[in-house]
């Protein structure tokens, strides 16, 4: 009975914490600044929750990860602009055709960047498996090639995302102000959730991988493949960090070769604090990191990074290993 | 003392320290520093100097971070974070402060000293609790939030411009001593010795370090953390001693830093690429060889000085074609494939692999 | 028991040497394992079983002998390959996925989903009805007997032709390995078990054959019920008496 209450009582505290920059904010900038909190809290679970089951299936850190994401970003980007210059969907009224553009330039951007995850894995994951010491050092150094090849491949420059007409803007009710596209942001990130959410309980295949999370080697025994799941993982990994870097270019409208390393700080955060190899804890790791970073953006500004580092120290120092456990 | 009272381990230390001037590698570290002290006469282009005296203050720095990384066997990515200690409070007692003099000098680095001591203590406290690769994780994340910190407090730190300052006395600029063996000593000169004696200073601290009693425990909690535990080594103690005592190091080595390029700001003294450089250089090198991180300082700043103009050749060559200029241009680039192949093919870095080499040839 | 005419082995372990990273664990381990036998491993700890266990199923790579299934060379297969071929394993301890419910622990073990699964899910509700009972249940929620029996029950789902068992009854109290004892002895009929048990009352209660194990090598065979009569090599092997 003590553990219910303390699970309600965990929550109910979790509600308070949301509810209280109204304490300092107007209700109405409130929404607005929580919408912006949920979008990037959706985004940032995009990212980490790859990083997160490729490591709780794998068992491997892949720092390249970040890199993955900024690939993501450059697909989508070109595959926008190549087919905006085919159609011009991009431009038109239509909101259909516009969301038709922006999922398949995403979805062009997870296929490629799967593939290009399958390469990494082979080639340069495989061979350090087992040691997490070498598998940061190989993978600094894949996040470095991976990143000049971007620049070689784009130019060194930053360049303007492109963002399909009817995204751009928000609706004004009641005097608040709802940005559309993180709205949609919002949107598009749950219903991804939900996707993996399903895949991973009600599937044989998504089963199969949260007991490989747990115990990998017994899986195999069990007669399953496991090597055909590690690169199914990964590829499904990439992909996700592939759609969170198309639609984070697009909410902050803009893509330059560094991105991959400055978001890879914030999603190892998230996934630490969430709980490595968790996807409930991405989820909740993510929502807490892009709630707070907003909230405390708008009140303080210079102090936005330095609420992110206190989350992680006050979490880590109740829950050393994260906030959920392996396989959740 | 008679050999035949001795027991193996004592017996095994009387031959180090009998053979220990005549093997080939001491010869080879007496040609080193020879080479060191005698660049200035050398090679008279300012640029060469600039170099080999950043080797000289890297490989101290590469150093200090092997003796936490190789020697204790704790993976922290914010080694960097003490460097830029050492190198800010230099700029900020000569610079923002005006402080300029030897005493103040001597004191920024004492402070700097402290400060680093006592912060590495208190992330040590934190590691205690959590997982390796998350402590590698939170290290990096406490680097970078020191970056943002020092790029947004302009008013101690000069912000993301940072602070340019002047140095007193003999190591200032316009000072001249005269002629010497026929080049000129002047305050850059004189500062390029003054740290290369404090680099040899370090690097011989960490040598004796590494080689003591403490050295021979941390090695032991590094290859098997267990089983020191169970022999009776309060293992935590050790490892905040090391992490301690390379931290203090680390903020020296800024501080020569500081004194050499007389700038201080984040990118050139606290940012997340000049950890990965380290990184970089004690992997090339070899993790638990000191040595190894002299060789991956010369590897890296001889290739970041003369790849590039590498590549302006081969680029002069090629055809205006924009993607074959830009896949000349990004040295980068090839340096990260040959990375990853050093890692693959080399685990223990080349001095590791070569020391590993020399062993077996001398089968001990 | 029966005399049988001697039959074709269903396993066969040939002189195989392990070696995990330098050490040299198995140093020539041979043992036979007929149909409806249940064949014992026996010996001190660390001297080699649970080893032998695990270079069957594929986890280690014997560095040299071989093993035949049924006349089939498998020593060089990997684990999930063995596995197919009919082989199930229980650890030591016990790889259960606990965050999983068991449900979900035996959708993991079944490779096909059948009418034949389903008939051997009621024998297997049958002899273990605890299962049955805590079937949406986590499976880190059930106890220490419970775990046991879900991971004996799991592989058992394909049908399996051989079930590897290591060291069943640790950790278990005495009463909850009679149970198990009494599940165990049902499941001599689906399956031929291998098993290796340091707990002698368990092992000469469900065992035919046995083999005793000392430094990583097979240095005695014979019938269960010898052993039992046998002081001096109890005593020698196994450091048990009376």
């Amino acid at each position: 009975m003590t553990s219910q209450w303390r699970s309600w009582f965990h929550k109910l505290i979790a509600v308070a914490i949301f509810l209280s920059p109204l304490l300092l904010i107007n209700p109405k900038t409130y929404i607005t600044i929580t919408i912006s909190g949920l979008a990037m809290g959706m985004l940032l679970f995009l990212v980490s929750s790859g990083f997160s089951l490729i490591f709780g299936f794998l068992s491997v850190l892949n720092l390249a990860h970040g890199a993955l994401f900024a690939w993501g970003a450059y697909i989508g980007f070109s595959s926008f602009n190549l087919i905006n210059q085919w159609t011009g969907w991009g431009g038109s009224n239509s909101l259909l055709l516009n969301f038709i553009i922006f999922f398949l330039a995403l979805i062009l951007a997870g296929l490629l960047v799967a593939l290009l995850g399958i390469i990494t894995e082979r080639l340069v994951i495989r061979p350090v498996y087992g040691s997490h010491l070498f598998q940061i050092f190989i993978t600094v150094g894949a996040m470095i090639v991976l990143e000049e090849l971007i620049r070689i491949i784009w130019g060194p420059n930053d360049e303007v995302m492109p963002v399909p007409i009817n995204f751009m803007g928000s609706w004004d009710l009641f005097d608040v102000v709802i940005s559309k596209y993180p709205l949609m942001a919002i949107v598009i990130g749950f219903i991804l959730y939900l996707v993996i959410f399903t895949i991973l309980r009600k599937t044989k295949i998504g089963t199969i991988v949260r007991a490989g999370v747990e115990n990998p080697e017994m899986v195999q025994v069990m007669g399953h493949n496991i090597y055909r799941y590690f690169t199914g993982v990964f590829a499904a990994g990439s992909a996700l960090a592939a759609i969170g870097g198309g639609m984070w270019a697009t909410f902050v409208k803009s893509i330059h070769p560094a991105m991959g390393g400055e978001i890879i700080v914030f999603a190892l955060i998230v996934a630490i604090i969430g709980g490595l190899g968790s996807m409930t804890g991405s989820v909740v790791g993510a929502l807490m990191v892009g709630l707070s970073y907003n909230y405390v953006a708008y009140l303080v500004p210079k102090a936005s990074l330095g609420i992110t580092m206190l989350l992680l120290v006050i979490i880590l120092s109740i829950r050393p290993t994260g906030l959920f456990p392996e396989g959740t | 003392m008679k050999k035949e009272g001795l027991n193996p381990v004592q017996h095994f230390r009387l031959r180090e320290k009998e053979t220990r001037f005549r093997t080939p590698f001491f010869f080879l570290r007496i040609l080193l520093l020879a080479f060191f002290v005698l660049t200035p006469f050398l090679f008279r282009s300012f640029e060469v100097l600039d170099v080999i005296l950043k080797i000289a203050i890297f490989s101290a720095l590469v150093a200090s971070y092997d003796v936490i990384l190789g020697y204790t066997g704790i993976v922290s990515l914010g080694h960097v974070l003490y460097f830029g200690i050492g190198s800010y409070l230099v700029g900020i007692f000569m610079g923002k402060l005006g402080w300029t003099s030897y005493g103040h000098l001597a004191l920024s680095f004492l402070i700097a000293i402290v400060i680093s001591g006592i912060l590495s203590v208190l992330i040590g406290l934190f590691s205690l609790r959590i997982r390796a690769i998350f402590f590698a994780m939170v290290t990096l994340a406490f680097m970078e939030f020191t970056f943002i910190l020092s790029s947004q407090l302009r008013s101690i730190t000069g912000g993301d411009d940072g602070i340019s300052f002047k140095l007193p006395g003999i190591l200032a600029i316009d000072f001249s001593y005269g002629k010497i063996l026929g080049i000129e000593f002047t305050g850059r000169l004189i500062s390029y010795y003054l740290i290369i004696i404090v680099s040899l200073i370090l690097f011989l601290l960490m040598l004796r370090f590494v080689h003591s009693p403490v050295g021979r425990v941390l090695q032991s909690i590094r290859d098997n953390e267990q089983r020191s535990i169970a022999l009776g080594f309060r293992t935590y103690h050790f490892q905040v001693i090391a992490s301690s005592f390379a931290s203090c190091i680390a903020a020296v080595t800024g501080g020569c830093f500081a004194i050499w390029v007389r700038y201080v700001s984040p990118d050139s003294s606290l940012s997340v690429p000049i950890m990965l450089d380290v990184l970089l250089m004690v992997i090339v090198g070899g993790m638990g060889t000191l040595y190894g991180g002299i060789f991956g300082a010369t590897f890296l700043m001889v290739t970041r000085a003369f790849l590039p103009k590498l590549q302006v050749l081969i680029a002069s060559l090629l055809p205006g074609v924009p993607l074959a200029i830009r896949l000349s241009e990004r040295w980068l680039f090839y340096f990260g494939l040959l990375f990853i192949l050093i890692v693959y093919f080399f685990p223990k870095g080349i001095v590791g692999t070569a020391q590993e080499i020399f062993s077996k040839r001398r089968g001990s | 028991m029966e005399a049988n005419p001697v039959s074709e082995p269903l396993l066969k372990v040939d002189e195989i040497h392990t070696f995990i990273g330098k050490h040299h664990i198995l140093q020539g381990v041979s043992f036979e394992v007929h149909p409806g036998k249940v064949t014992v491993l026996l010996g001190r700890n660390g001297a080699g079983k649970s080893t032998t266990l695990r270079t069957i199923i594929g986890l280690l790579s014997p560095s040299r002998g071989r093993i035949l299934l049924k006349n089939r060379p498998i020593h060089h297969l990997k684990p999930y390959e063995i596995s197919r071929l009919g082989i199930g394993f229980v650890p030591e301890d016990r790889g259960i996925f606990n965050f999983l419910t068991v449900e979900e622990n035996f959708r993991v073990a079944s490779l096909q989903e059948n009418g034949k699964t389903r008939e051997m899910m009621e024998t297997v509700f049958d002899i273990f009805p605890d299962l049955k009972k805590f079937w949406k249940a986590k499976a880190g929620n059930l106890s220490g007997g419970q775990k046991q029996m879900l991971a004996i029950a799991r592989p058992l789902v394909n049908r399996n032709e051989l079930l590897l068992i290591d060291e069943p009854s640790k950790g278990l109290a005495p009463i909850v390995i009679d149970h198990l004892i009494d599940a165990m002895k049902k499941l001599k009929e689906f399956t031929v078990i291998i098993l290796v048990e340091q707990n002698f009352y368990m092992a000469s209660s469900l065992g035919n054959d046995f083999y005793l194990f000392d430094d990583g090598k097979t240095v005695h065979q014979g019938q269960m019920d010898e052993l039992v009569q046998n002081e001096e090599l109890k005593k020698k092997y196994l450091g048990i008496s009376g």
